[in-house]
């Protein structure tokens, strides 16, 4: 750069005074200072990469499912005797909930009752007998497809048991299929079931 | 004497309360006016040592099906009956005392109608064997249409031949299904006992019943 440029730029002599040719030069550096100072400051080039990533809004659902993938630690500070009676609570519901009306295990000297019975157009059938104590709405048979066969499989200890059938509510109803009955000391008859003991 | 009211306390302690689970078993279930008379009569077979429960079942079924105080007792006192018959059989071919379901078992089997000499020709033909299987196969029989010592003798003989237990219940089904085929009485008695003792056994559960298993939900009690 002429140094007359220099001067001229540091105030130490009229632009006047140049010729024209350095005058126009001049011209230009000032446009080209002029458009440098419009221009926004440039940060490093890790923050403009940074600036550019685009970080996605995610779901406060995604957030939470996420947190519970991740691994967290965990302090539990328990006294024995809590833990005791922890684990014997947690038994406790696991021996009773074995005792509903879901699927059952065989235990040794238990068997299988099968109760199948037609009753075409029956609301409700329920089986009644000696290994329920004769309650009602203990039992109930099932037609899932509609076809007016009910039928239920129920897991009863092994040996005699006799029973009646429900229907409707109502009307006690002996079991034509079951082939072995008993008088019921009432002046009607029960069926009865010899159920044998699976063999494991 | 403080010892004898402790000893006395501690002796009519459990009575006292198996009393009270009788009781209140049948309470609400059965007519008002009958439980004294069950309970007593539970009581006396107690004092037996005669299996108490299937009185107890008796007198719940009779609450279920509406019946009559006075019928309830009959049946109750009846039932008792049935038990009281079953263990003198028993005792008659066995050295031991029966057990409590050995007692019902046969119990049962008389009640569906097997005369009770026709028990006692059994016991003395099956020494030492399960009667209520035994005599649960002859009423089967019967119950089929089968002369009585026709299917006396066919149970005997399976019995003399090894089967025990359930296993005569078989011999039975396979003479019913003799019969089923169209043979006649005597022609399936015929044939099962020439094939003794291999009869087809009852056949398993099939496996898709194991899944839908459930159980009565006020727990499991004994046979009857």
């Amino acid at each position: 750069m002429d140094p007359r440029l220099h001067r001229v730029l540091d105030g130490e002599l009229d632009r006047d005074q140049l010729p024209a040719d350095l005058r126009a030069e001049l011209e230009r550096l000032e446009r080209a200072t002029a458009l440098l100072a419009a221009a926004p400051a440039a940060g490093s080039v890790a923050a403009r990469v940074l600036a550019a990533v685009h970080r996605p809004h995610r779901a406060l659902a995604a957030r939470v499912g996420q947190w519970l993938y991740e691994r967290h630690a965990v302090t539990l500070k328990l006294r024995p005797i809590w833990s005791l009676a922890l684990a014997a609570a947690l038994a406790l519901i696991a021996v009773l909930a074995g005792r509903g009306t879901g699927p059952a295990v065989l235990a040794a000297g238990e068997g299988i009752a099968q109760f199948v019975g037609r009753f075409p157009g029956a609301h409700s059938v329920e089986v009644v007998g000696s290994f329920n104590d004769w309650r009602s709405g203990s039992l109930p048979l099932t037609d899932d497809d509609q076809d007016g066969v009910w039928n239920a499989e129920v897991v009863l200890p092994a040996g005699e048991h006799q029973y009646m059938f429900v229907v409707d509510g109502e009307k006690w109803v002996v079991d034509p299929l079951a082939g072995r009955y008993v008088d019921d000391g009432f002046g009607r008859q029960n069926a009865l079931m010899i159920v044998r003991p699976v063999v494991r | 004497m403080k010892v004898a009211t402790l000893l006395f306390v501690v002796a009519a302690g459990p009575i006292g309360l198996a009393a009270q689970s009788v009781r209140g078993r049948l309470q609400g279930r059965v007519p008002e006016s009958a439980i004294a008379a069950v309970d007593s009569l539970v009581r006396a077979a107690e004092m037996e040592s005669l299996p108490s429960d299937p009185l107890v079942k008796k007198a719940l079924e009779g609450g279920a099906k509406g019946v009559s105080a006075d019928r309830i007792v009959l049946a109750v006192r009846q039932t008792a009956g049935q038990l009281h018959d079953a263990r003198a059989l028993l005792r008659r071919g066995q050295a031991g005392e029966p057990s409590a379901d050995e007692i019902a078992s046969v119990a049962a089997a008389l009640g569906r109608g097997v005369p009770t000499p026709l028990g006692e020709r059994m016991a003395s033909a099956l020494p030492g064997e399960p009667m209520g299987p035994a005599l649960h196969a002859v009423a089967d029989l019967v119950g089929h249409g089968f002369a009585q010592d026709s299917a006396v003798d066919l149970v005997v003989t399976a019995g003399q031949k090894g089967m025990r237990g359930l296993r005569l219940l078989d011999v039975a089904s396979a003479a019913v299904a003799e019969l089923q085929r169209g043979r006649t009485h005597a022609q399936a008695i015929a044939d099962v006992r020439g094939g003794l003792p291999d009869v087809p056994s009852a056949p398993p559960a099939a496996p898709g019943v194991l899944n839908r298993l459930r159980r009565p939900p006020q727990g499991v009690r004994s046979p009857s």
